[in-house]
């Protein structure tokens, strides 16, 4: 059984003179463009006023900002929302494991000290047993095995290594919680936030992330992939739906097809505030599939032997 | 004076540049891709300024302002604001897509030095 090895960062540069002299030749025409720029007297462009004008009276939004997300420019959010689940999904393959597996990160530390309990591999022969033994007497940088991590007295030294922190950061991490899940919903719910759904979805993102990194991979077991990838298309078809529907109604892809409710309310904006809440499942399911995908990535590490004898 | 930021932003797009151009150091490169990413955000946010201005949002106006006053009166360009959320989107997307992309090469190659990955190479 080989234990994960680490990559040591490099430090040198390749050509770096060529690259100062390409930056330095893409700074003088960035300079000249930018120069050319308008500045902060000039008027509002036609469209920015145009979004100001309508987002009353066609959306019932006081948020232009919001009107021009997922109303003016819709379409463009539209393609943003599905380049970002196009890159989920490459995410997900370029991460996945050689076997399929229900959690993100943890399970697979569970799963090799359950194999060592039940069985250690005997399917070697004497031959490949003194290669071997040779190979790692030889390797003086091998590191030693990770400890069980549920072993470790919280609070050790490794942080990483140990399941969870210190009662401090935890006790902070689950009180923080609550209130900042609040505060995203909320945000996305009355609309006050520009681009509503989406940064309500990095905040819910952030929270999976913080009681991870406090609590260890136990407090976040809900977040699977057999729940996140399901609800993250459910996310996708319903903004799929609402455009679908403004095109049978109205004539229109994304158009505004519910009536309008009275202004800064939770129903004013129409489809706006639809789209804002499917946008915060998509952003907030994608980002955390995409972050856990990358953390359970290092448990998967080819052996050195297999990687050259199959030619992966 | 806007346009401080502006060559700011042109500086922070050429330090990604030089990092990416000339690091070798796989995570240096999209460190470097990233800082790229973020010059335009500040770009954006400087265009969407203007002097005097309020926030593009009709609710919560003084007494004595109507809500015809603020559709017409001065505000940061709305449409610029929503490039930048979008931009950060995306950035998001790509930063983790080559980062999935990173770690398979470190586990490919055991190596994250851009070159000893030479595989392609004719």
């Amino acid at each position: 059984m080989h234990e994960p090895r680490t990559v040591q960062s490099v430090d040198g540069w390749h050509r770096p003179g060529l690259a100062v002299t390409v930056a330095a030749a893409v700074a003088v025409v960035l300079a000249i463009a930018y120069l050319g720029l308008h500045r902060e007297e000039a008027g509002l462009p036609q469209i920015a006023r145009h979004a100001m004008e309508i987002a009353l009276p066609t959306w019932g939004t006081t948020e232009a900002v919001n009107e021009i997300v997922y109303g003016s420019r819709g379409f463009d959010t539209f393609g943003g929302t599905f380049l970002l689940l196009a890159a989920v999904v490459s995410v997900t393959t370029l991460t996945r494991s050689r076997e399929p597996r229900d959690e993100y990160v943890g399970e697979a530390t569970a799963g090799r000290r359950e194999q060592q309990r039940v069985g250690a591999p005997t399917g070697t022969d004497r031959g490949e047993r003194t290669a071997r033994s040779a190979e790692a007497e030889e390797d003086e940088e091998e590191d030693p095995p990770l400890p069980d991590p549920d072993s470790l007295p919280l609070g050790d030294r490794a942080p990483e290594r140990a399941a969870a922190m210190t009662v401090f950061v935890r006790t902070a991490a689950r009180t923080a919680a609550v209130p900042l899940a609040v505060a995203g919903v909320y945000l996305m719910a009355w609309g006050y936030t520009p681009g509503g759904g989406f940064p309500a979805g990095a905040a819910l993102t952030g929270i999976a992330v913080l009681l991870y990194a406090a609590l260890g991979h136990r407090a976040v077991r809900a977040a699977r992939p057999g729940l996140l990838e399901p609800v993250e298309m459910f996310g996708a078809a319903v903004i799929i739906g609402i455009g679908l529907v403004g095109l049978a109604v109205d004539g229109s892809f994304l158009v505004n097809w519910l009536p309008l409710a009275p202004q800064q309310t939770i129903r004013s904006g129409g489809t706006l505030q639809v789209f804002s809440a499917a946008e915060l499942i998509e952003v907030g399911c994608g980002l955390t599939i995409a972050i856990f995908a990358l953390l359970g990535m290092e448990h998967d590490w080819a052996a050195p032997d297999d990687a050259a004898g199959s030619g992966a | 004076m806007i346009v401080a930021n502006y060559l700011v932003a042109g500086a922070v797009f050429c330090l990604g540049l030089v990092a990416v151009l000339g690091r070798r150091d796989l995570v240096k490169i999209i460190m470097g891709l990233s800082l790229m990413e973020s010059s335009t955000y500040l770009l954006l946010v400087s265009l969407a300024y203007r002097k005097g201005s309020t926030a593009p949002v009709l609710a919560g106006r003084p007494s004595g302002v109507s809500q015809s006053d603020l559709v017409h009166g001065d505000v940061a360009d709305p449409v610029l604001q929503n490039f930048c959320l979008t931009a950060i989107v995306i950035g998001v997307a790509v930063t983790a897509v080559f980062l999935a992309v990173a770690v398979r090469i470190a586990q490919h190659y055991r190596s994250v030095d851009a070159d000893d990955i030479r595989e392609l190479r004719g």
